[in-house]
Parts: structure tokens; C-alpha cells; sequence
């Protein structure tokens, strides 16, 4: 089965035929794949409580250009809120992605957490591996897979999105597919 | 073929040039016509950056916020009655039962 996707970018219009059964498939992988990815993360943090990120919030941090924000994290209710938020975190993004339920939500929360180990353990390591980090990749991945919606294809989304709350709160699709 | 916004259209070429201008371009620029990268006996590149990481670092970071931005904005200005929110439902919810 081949789809044809049609579309204008950058003045031009573009076409091109995807094969609709890879496709799916490798919307399925790059979910799983990246589910595991921070559910695991997540799982290792909770299964070794208590998990203490103030070598990360408020030490490693500081003097980067996440630095003024993330540094208020790094001590009292705020450093507690990251020791929960990290973990519990991880891990709901990771099932969520994995099982493909609110899957644009759990694309758009990895992305944003990544983006903190992103900057913080580039810049503290100087880039020396390359701009092009594991991070960075895994940022591209979480844009992917929110942008393709790829929860609808064998996951939880899919039976959301057909229940007739999302039909009457159309901004749901956003946080689901 | 689906008409971009004027957002849509900030999110791509901002927030996507600004991440390619961070990250290829100005790495080209440093491979060819900065000073060299040696790899060390770590396997670290040990860097002589022509335009300083950090400036590519905020560039890379300007990019990703547009496009962060551009999301929390697609939620937030999307009427209740817009049928098409969130993009056209898939094949598989069209022909599932």
C-alpha cells in the first residue's frame, strides 16, 4: 500500500510515495524504542529511591545557559520537586510512549527534558563528542513522533481518538495521536 | 495539501533554520574553515572552535524554544469547534471497526 503525500515547502511543491505499511511500522519502533529509552531512566531512579539531582540542578548546571533557570531548582522545595518530578517523569513518558497513550504530551515533556541534559551535559563537557549528542537526537525523535501523531497507529490513541470526548474537545488531538 | 500558518510557518523556518544554522552550518564552517579537530586518546574532539560552542549552543537553543513555543501556541489557539485539530485522524481509526 502506497500513500502519496502532496504538500508545498519552502515555495516548492513537494510529492513523494511512502509505503504505508513501513511506515507504520517504523512509527511503532521509534515510539517504542524511545519509550523504553526513558522509561527505563525512570525505572532505574524509582527502584534505587531515594534519587538526589543536586549534583545535576545545582551543581553541574550553574554556569551554563540553562544555568539562572534550572539553578533555582537546586536547593529546598525546588530541588525536591526535581528528585520527584525527574523520575515519575521518565517513567510516565516512557509508558506513555510505549503503550501510545497521550503520546503528543509524553513527545513534548521528553523533549523538554532533554533539552536540560541537552545544554547542561554538553556545555559542562565541553562538547567534546559533537554537537550532535544522543540528546539532541532523542529531541529530533520526540518532534518526530509528536508531529506523526505515531500513538494512533497500534496504541492507545487510537481508541481515544475515536471516543466521542475528543470529537467534542477538539484540542485534545494535541495532547493525544 | 494543507495550507501553513503564518505560526506554522515561524516554527519551520525560525525554529527549524535556527537549529540547522546551530548545528550543520556553522559546524561545516568550523570543519573547513576552522582550526583543527584532533580526536584524543579518549576519543574526545578536542576543539578549536572559528565561532565560539557557546554561541552555537544559544542558537541551537533559540531554534528549540520557537518550536517549544509553537507547540504550547497550536494548543492554546485552537477554537473548540476546529474539526481538525491536532491534524486529520489516521487511517486506522477511519477503518478500524
Amino acid at each position: 500500500m502506497t500513500e502519496t503525500i502532496e504538500t508545498r515547502l519552502l515555495g516548492r511543491t513537494v510529492s513523494f510515495d511512502l509505503s504505508g505499511p513501513w511506515l507504520a511500522y517504523w512509527l511503532v519502533i521509534m515510539r517504542v524504542v524511545a519509550g523504553w529509552w526513558l522509561l527505563h531512566a525512570g525505572l532505574d531512579k524509582l527502584m534505587n529511591w531515594p534519587f538526589d539531582a543536586s549534583w545535576f540542578v545545582g551543581g553541574q548546571a550553574a554556569g551554563t545557559s540553562l544555568g539562572p533557570f534550572v539553578t533555582m531548582f537546586g536547593d529546598g522545595i525546588g530541588l525536591a520537586f526535581t528528585n520527584a518530578a525527574v523520575p515519575i517523569g521518565q517513567f510516565l513518558i516512557g509508558l506513555g510512549l510505549i503503550v501510545g497513550a497521550l503520546t503528543r504530551t509524553a513527545a513534548f515533556f521528553g523533549a523538554f527534558l532533554m533539552m536540560f541534559f541537552y545544554f547542561i551535559n554538553g556545555e559542562t563537557g565541553g562538547w567534546s563528542h559533537g554537537l550532535v549528542t544522543g540528546e539532541l537526537l532523542g529531541i529530533v525523535i520526540f518532534g518526530m513522533i509528536a508531529t506523526l501523531g505515531a500513538g494512533r497507529v497500534l496504541g492507545v490513541d487510537a481508541y481515544l481518538e475515536r471516543s466521542g470526548y475528543v470529537d467534542r474537545y477538539p484540542r485534545l488531538r494535541y495532547f493525544i495521536g | 495539501m494543507s495550507e501553513l500558518t503564518t505560526s506554522d510557518r515561524i516554527a519551520m523556518y525560525a525554529g527549524g533554520g535556527l537549529l540547522l544554522v546551530g548545528v550543520v552550518l556553522i559546524g561545516f564552517l568550523d570543519m573547513v574553515f576552522g582550526a583543527g579537530h584532533p580526536v584524543s586518546g579518549e576519543g574526545q574532539i578536542v576543539h578549536e572552535a572559528l565561532i565560539p560552542v557557546t554561541y552555537r549552543s544559544y542558537i541551537i537553543l533559540a531554534g528549540l524554544l520557537i518550536m517549544g513555543l509553537y507547540a504550547v501556541y497550536r494548543v492554546l489557539a485552537t477554537s473548540p469547534g476546529s474539526p481538525g485539530a491536532g491534524g486529520r485522524r489516521s487511517p486506522s481509526t477511519d477503518s478500524g471497526d
